[in-house]
Formats: structure tokens, C-alpha cells, sequence
């Protein structure tokens, strides 16, 4: 399947970066290439290696667990590459939007729909290298996305292999090796196969797509920029799936109406401090589809209560014990440093081996290895325990660490000779990784982190001014935007790992049943659903963009619907009408990509000159250009320019050379 | 609109399930199938508590859950069916539950077990009860989130 769409996204970006004559584009972009609009900045071996070490590091575990959040998405990814190139403005604005059709991103449990970080990096470097502008980058890196799931899927296969070397220290007892093949081979094996494609494409790639870019009819190229402005509202809708429900969808018109109501000019900071006060309301007052402390749950448990209970091997105190044990002095205790390593393991590791087979699961080992340390001193002992935690796991890493905690606190219990089986240490590992995965990836994944970045990507792209409804490419980039994306996920995400694990801990399964039933998780999920969808709403008022270009007559005067009645009744009206269209074909299960090929043929098929000569070269913004195709990329086209006078006075002057050519040629 | 989805998966509800086929299909009820489950009063009170709001969440023992799936598949709620083992769907199947499509959505690698693709790993007894699933009618198809297009378990089945 995954084969299916990487290879239309080879297709898509290799048909675009091989089109052109590959001798004459070895070292970056070649000066002749360069249009007189286009300012390309050539790449350099250096820039490119940085490029591509950039690109491992968003897949590595040297960032504190936090790559996945910060370097792998593509409007983090846009500001570095920005400041390797030397523009780090319009870099962000490129990763911003690129960053848009990923914005209902989302990987879970060893699947990923396409590599936001590949096309992130490349993207931004080859759009900021030819000197593209960012609407026609995201067309472009979307294609790349789809062609850098080869790496990630590549990885997943070969990595399944050092689970088993890891297998082979723990029959030896080995600590330290388990936690050793829990990354060094894993990484050595990322770092080739992320540094070479990535190197190359860096250095090669910006020409190669200036150059076909150059050979393509103008009319496509204008395709692209249409597509910039449509495809944004599959990465919108895709969100909206998750947070656009119930009593928090009039949110969404909310924010969407306040930015175009503005004419763009409101910072979404501004949008995002109206959506707290609106989502603490929302809380308060409104709340509809606020938990009632669930009647039908009760009736559930009940049911299933009818069967009898015949207990697993854990007594009910075992592991839900607030601190040790009562009974007696315990033999060994975790200190809070082990607890601290443990957790930094985690954190740092916990996909550094990401596999198939175990997925999480030589990642659980190795950050048990603090505890282990400490725990059990014979070699029996010892390989026993590494054995049990090298097992098949995962969850969200980060809200999923309670599981961590509680199975920790079980181990203890377990060396100071509580009566704890293997059986009762993997079935609440096996048990509660699920639910904690669906909670953590809820909370994470699917909430915190596309609002954060909504947010980062309007400061990002939304100094655009002047037009009526605010265009990408009227934009000067903010890196701001980037800067304040990383600090803010950085530190909620962090938060939540760290508060989980050592929660965990101290109160085990108690904690979770308790948390869960005091409904603070939903209160969360209802307030951010709030935020997320003015956020979304105004993040789509700025970048989705439509522009009718034909007239019609009407009474005699010939004008552009949009521009003449739909925009000053209702700005943006028809951007909006496609978002809701998109989030509605989502929901009737229309495939996201079958969608993402559908918008990029119609945009390209939009852009052909139907109604006229179409644009003579791209400095022709003449009305016959603007008003000879579907959509237009710019703007919906005014009014027909009135006649001037000047005529009379024309003919005195110099005759201009166009006018004539075809008069003074005949003999 | 009957059993919406009969999964199996062995970690029940997760973030595939939850953030993915959840919302895709929108979903109004989930039923867990599960004999150890069904025993585990932690367990099973952690199921009931982690889906999303509005999301009911039954947890049964095979034989529970074979009367409780016929009704439901009857009825025109929108359910999703998980269970962690082929042998319980094949269980459920052969006690009468109407089961049209059975979805591998995530079967663990370990010690034995065959990997038949990305996440989906199979014992021989599993692939057994997999094949008798078939021959009593019901297409078993691997996919992993609702985005991927299934699948057919008999494509992969090399037949040893």
C-alpha cells in the first residue's frame, strides 16, 4: 500500500527533478537558469550536508524525545534551513506553508501517512534555493512527503533485526548492551539512509526543479500557485476531523470570520488569547457535551461485572499503593536519580530502535535499565528482567509514561519479595499501553500539537497586507513563528512526560482510574477544541485561498462574482465553502490522497487559458490574462479596465515595437 | 448500520483506533471482547474510562459477547468490535454473530509468530483459525488505520 504512494510521490517529485538535463545542474542552481523574477541562492556541499544532518537529527533521539514535535515538522524545518541558506524569513514563511497539509498529521503505532520532516527539509530548501515562492512549494513538497515514507518504512523493516541482537545481551545479562543495541545500530542505519537522499537532493534538487519549472507552460506554473492556495484546506479539514464537532463547531466560524472581517490584520496570538477567554466561557457556561458522569459506563461495567472475578496474579495494593510497601524495612529502594535516568532514557530513546516487530520495545528496555541496575544484582535476576521488558510495546511516549511509572513501582515491589508474576507485570503493560496511547495520542498528537502549530504558522505566514482577503504570497515571513511554536510544544510536552512517569510511580494504577474519572482530561480536550478551532478557523481565512477569474455580464455590466458581490458580502466566502466541502468529503471517507491528486488536476485544469490568449509571459497581469482561466493565482479579477482617452495622444508618440512587428516585416 | 468494524488488535483501544477509525467512521460504541480482559477489573475499568466522551465502551467475555454482538449487529448504531485474538472472532463467528469483514489491525511479533506485513504478525494456530474464518464466509483483511486501502488476508496467505 505504502509502496503505492511513495511511488506517486517519486513520480511527482523525480518527473519534476529529472525533467531537466541533469549534466548542467551538478553544483546547485546554475545562473543561467535564473528567470529575471527568481532570486536562487546556490547551495553549497556545506549547506547541504547541514541540510541533511538537520534531517536525521528530526528523526533522531539526541533532542529529548522532541524532534518528532519541533525539527521534524516542516515550518520548524523551514526556519533551519532558512538560516543555513541565509533567509530564515522567507524560509519560515516556505516551512509554514508546507507545513499546512500536515497539520492532521499523524503517526501512530508504526504508521506514517507521509514524511512531514522530508518534506519539511527538502521542500523548503529547494522552493528557498530556486527562489520559488511558498504557495508553489507546497504542491512540491507534498510530493516529497510521499516519497520519504520509503526511508521511514525502511527503517521500521531493517530495525526489527537489532531487537534480536538485543535479545542476545539479555541472555548474557548484559545491561549495558541492551541499552547500547537500542541505539547505535538503529542510528548508524538512520543516519546513511537520511544524510545521503537527503544530501544529494539538497545539492542537485533546487536547479533541477528551477529548470523544469522553467520548461513548463506558464499556465501549469500558475497551476501550482492555485494548488498552494486549495490544498491548504486538506491539511485544515484533516484537523478539523478531531476538533471540529458538537458545540465547539461555531469556534471555527468564529476565528474564520475575525481574521477576514479584518482584512488579515489581526495577529493570531490576538485570535489565540480571544479563544482562551471564549474556550474558559465555553467551560463555564456552555458545555453540552460535557461528560454527565457517565450512566451508560456504569451500565457497561456492570455487564461485564455479571463475570466472575477471578483476579489476576496482583492483589489490588500490589502496585496501587501510594510510596512502599507498609509491611516490613524494603531490601532496595529506587532513589528519585534512578527514576530521573529512567525517565531521561525514555525520553531520549524510546524510538531510537522503532521497529516492526517490537515497535517500543527495546526502547522500554533500555530505559529500564536504571531500574534494573539497582533492583537485582545476580545474573538471573538480571536477564530475567531484561527479557520481560524487551518484549513488544508501545504507547504515546509522553502521557503513556504513567505505564512506565506503575510497571517501575511494580518492580520494586517485586525485588523487596512482594508476590508479583510476569504475568501481572505484562498484563498492565499490555493492558493499559492501549488506552494510554489513545489518550496520549489524543492529547498530543491530535490536539496540542496542531494548535501549537496553527498558531506558529499564522505568526509565521501572517504579515500579509493589503488585499482583501490575505494571501501567502503577499507574505514576508515571521520567524517568530517557528521560535514560539518550539518553545511552547516543547514545554507542554515535556510537562506532561515527566508529571505521567513520576505520577505513575508514586500512585500507580489508582492514579490512572482517578484521573480518568475526574474528567480533568476531558476538560482539556473540550478547552483546546474551543482554542483549536478559532486557531484553525483563522489559520484558514489566511491560506486558503480562492480567486474566480472570468466575468459574466449582469444587466449590462460585466463584473467578477467574487470580487463584485460574493467578497464584500461575505469576505472569503468561497476559501470557506471549499474547507467545509473538503471536511465533509473527509468525513463521507473519501481518501485524503485520492482528494490531494483530485485538488492538484482541478488546479492545474483551472489555470488553463479557456477564455482567452492566457498570460503572455509572467509579468503579464494584463486583464485579458487575468480573466482568461477558471481560478486566477493572485486575486479574483476586477473590472474591465475603463477605455482611457489616450489613444488620441498615441500614434504622436514612438510607435511601440509590439504593435507593429507583423506591418514593418512585410516587404 | 451493524457491526461497523470487527478488529482485531492487541492492544484493543489505542491512538489508531481512537484518533483514526473512531472519527473516519464515526463510530458510536465500542465492544471489547476479551475472556483475560473481561477478568481484569483494572483493566477493564481503564477501557470503559479512556475512550472519548460520548463513546460507550462495553468490555465482555466471549460468551457475553456473542449474545451482546448479534443484538447489536441488528440494531442501527454504528459499533466497533475489538478483539485482541483470531480465536475470539472465530468464536464469535461460529456462535452466529454476523461477521462480514474481520479487519488485522495489529497482531504483535514475538517468539513463532510470522510476520505477514508491517505491524501484523501470526502464529500457525493463528493462521489457522484465520483461514477456517474464511471458509465460513468471512473476508479477514489487514488494515492498519482507516486511511490504508485493505488488504486481502489471502493475498499474503503463502498457504503453509
Amino acid at each position: 500500500m505504502f509502496r503505492k504512494f511513495a511511488g506517486l510521490g517519486g513520480c511527482l517529485t523525480l518527473a519534476l527533478l529529472l525533467a531537466a538535463a541533469m549534466p548542467g545542474s551538478v553544483l546547485g542552481a546554475s545562473g543561467a537558469a535564473t528567470t529575471a523574477t527568481t532570486h536562487a541562492i546556490t547551495v553549497t556541499a556545506w549547506q547541504a550536508a547541514l541540510i541533511a544532518i538537520g534531517y536525521y537529527l528530526a528523526n533522531s533521539p539526541w533532542l529529548f524525545g522532541l524532534a518528532f514535535f519541533t525539527l521534524y515538522r516542516p515550518l520548524v524545518a523551514g526556519f533551519f534551513v532558512g538560516l543555513i541558506l541565509g533567509d530564515p524569513a522567507q524560509g519560515t514563511l516556505i516551512g509554514a506553508a508546507i507545513n499546512i497539509p500536515y497539520l492532521g498529521f499523524i503517526s501512530a503505532g508504526g504508521n506514517l501517512p507521509a514524511d512531514a520532516g522530508f518534506a519539511g527539509w527538502v521542500g523548503t530548501t529547494v522552493a528557498l534555493a530556486s527562489g520559488l515562492d511558498a504557495t508553489k512549494a507546497i504542491p512540491i513538497a507534498f510530493g516529497l512527503g510521499l516519497l520519504g515514507t520509503i526511508i521511514f518504512y525502511g527503517r521500521m523493516a531493517i530495525d526489527s533485526v537489532f531487537a534480536h541482537w538485543a535479545d542476545a545481551r539479555a541472555e548474557k545479562a548484559d545491561i549495558a548492551g541492551v541499552a547500547l543495541m537500542n541505539w547505535l545500530p538503529g542510528q548508524l542505519l538512520l543516519f546513511v539512509i537520511s544524510f545521503v537522499p537527503v544530501f544529494l537532493l539538497a545539492l542537485n534538487g533546487p536547479s533541477a526543479v528551477q529548470d523544469a519549472l522553467n520548461s513548463l507552460p506558464l499556465w501549469t506554473v500558475n497551476g501550482l500557485v492555485i494548488a498552494g492556495g486549495i490544498l491548504p484546506a486538506i491539511g485544515i479539514a484533516l484537523n478539523m476531523r478531531f476538533i471540529f464537532r458538537g458545540s465547539a463547531i461555531p469556534y471555527f466560524f468564529i476565528g474564520y470570520i475575525l481574521m477576514t472581517a479584518t482584512h488579515g490584520s489581526l495577529s493570531l496570538v490576538v485570535v489565540a488569547a480571544i479563544g482562551l477567554c471564549l474556550a474558559y466561557l465555553h467551560l463555564s457556561f456552555v458545555r453540552r457535551d460535557a461528560p454527565a458522569p457517565a450512566p451508560a459506563r456504569a451500565e457497561a461495567v456492570g455487564r461485564a461485572e455479571a463475570e466472575p472475578s477471578t483476579g489476576v496474579a496482583v492483589s489490588t495494593g500490589a502496585a496501587g499503593g501510594a510510596g512502599a510497601p507498609a509491611e516490613a524495612e524494603p531490601k532496595v529502594r529506587l532513589t528519585r536519580g534512578d527514576l530521573v535516568r529512567s525517565w531521561m532514557l525514555w525520553t531520549f530513546f524510546a524510538h531510537a530502535n522503532y521497529n516492526y516487530e517490537r515497535l517500543q520495545g527495546t526502547g522500554f528496555a533500555h530505559a529500564m535499565t536504571p531500574i534494573i541496575k539497582r533492583l537485582y544484582t545476580t545474573d538471573d535476576e538480571i536477564r530475567a528482567a531484561l527479557k520481560r521488558h524487551l518484549v513488544f510495546f508501545n504507547t504515546e511516549p509522553n502521557f503513556g509514561n504513567v505505564v512506565h511509572g506503575t510497571v517501575i513501582a511494580m518492580e520494586e515491589q517485586r525485588a523487596n519479595g512482594a508476590a508479583i508474576s510476569d504475568d501481572a507485570i505484562n498484563s498492565v503493560k499490555s493492558g493499559l499501553m492501549g488506552p494510554m496511547a489513545g489518550i496520549g495520542d489524543t492529547l498530543s498528537q491530535s490536539t496540542i500539537t496542531p494548535i501549537l502549530l496553527a498558531l506558529g504558522i499564522g505568526i509565521a505566514g501572517g504579515t500579509a497586507s493589503g488585499s482583501a482577503v490575505p494571501t501567502l504570497s503577499g507574505a514576508t515571513g515571521n520567524p517568530l513563528g517557528a521560535i514560539i511554536y518550539i518553545v511552547l510544544v516543547s514545554i507542554v510536552i515535556v510537562a506532561i512526560g515527566y508529571t505521567a512517569w513520576m505520577a505513575g510511580y508514586a500512585r500507580g494504577r489508582s492514579f490512572v482510574t482517578e484521573l480518568l474519572k475526574s474528567g480533568t482530561i476531558d476538560r482539556v480536550l473540550i478547552g483546546a477544541g474551543v482554542l483549536g478551532n478559532m486557531v484553525l478557523g483563522a489559520l484558514a481565512a489566511s491560506f486558503v485561498v480562492v480567486n474566480l477569474a472570468p466575468t459574466v455580464t449582469i444587466a449590462g455590466a460585466q463584473m467578477n462574482l467574487q470580487a463584485a458581490i460574493i467578497d464584500p458580502l461575505f469576505p472569503g466566502a468561497l476559501a470557506l465553502g471549499l474547507v467545509v466541502m473538503t471536511w465533509w468529503l473527509l468525513r463521507r471517507r473519501v481518501n485524503p490522497l485520492a482528494l490531494l491528486a483530485a485538488f492538484l488536476v482541478f488546479s492545474i485544469i483551472a489555470a488553463y487559458p479557456f477564455f482567452g490568449p492566457g498570460q503572455q509571459n509572467s509579468g503579464d497581469y494584463s486583464y485579458q490574462a487575468c480573466t482568461s482561466s477558471l481560478l486566477h493565482q493572485y486575486s479574483p479579477c476586477g473590472a474591465p479596465p475603463v477605455p482611457t482617452v489616450v489613444p488620441a495622444a498615441a500614434p504622436s508618440t514612438q510607435p511601440s515595437p509590439a504593435s507593429q512587428p507583423s506591418a514593418s516585416s512585410q516587404p | 448500520m451493524s457491526l461497523r468494524l470487527v478488529r482485531i488488535d492487541d492492544r484493543l483501544i489505542h491512538g489508531q483506533v481512537v484518533a483514526g477509525w473512531l472519527r473516519t467512521i464515526g463510530a458510536e460504541r465500542i465492544v471489547i471482547v476479551d475472556d483475560a480482559t473481561a477478568r481484569d477489573e483494572f483493566l477493564r475499568e481503564v477501557l470503559v474510562l479512556a475512550a472519548p466522551q460520548g463513546v460507550p465502551v462495553e468490555v465482555h467475555d466471549v460468551a457475553s459477547g456473542a449474545a451482546r454482538c448479534s443484538e447489536l449487529a441488528a440494531a442501527p448504531e454504528s459499533v466497533i468490535v475489538l478483539a485482541r485474538s483470531p480465536r475470539t472472532v472465530l468464536a464469535l463467528r461460529q456462535a452466529g454473530v454476523p461477521i462480514e469483514v474481520v479487519d488485522l489491525g495489529g497482531m504483535g511479533a514475538g517468539p513463532g509468530r510470522r510476520r505477514l506485513h508491517k505491524t501484523i504478525s501470526v502464529s500457525p494456530d493463528e493462521m489457522r483459525e484465520l483461514r477456517e474464518l474464511e471458509q465460513l464466509g468471512t473476508r479477514v483483511e489487514i488494515q492498519i488505520v482507516a486511511d490504508d486501502r485493505p488488504i486481502a488476508f489471502r493475498s499474503l496467505d503463502s498457504g503453509n
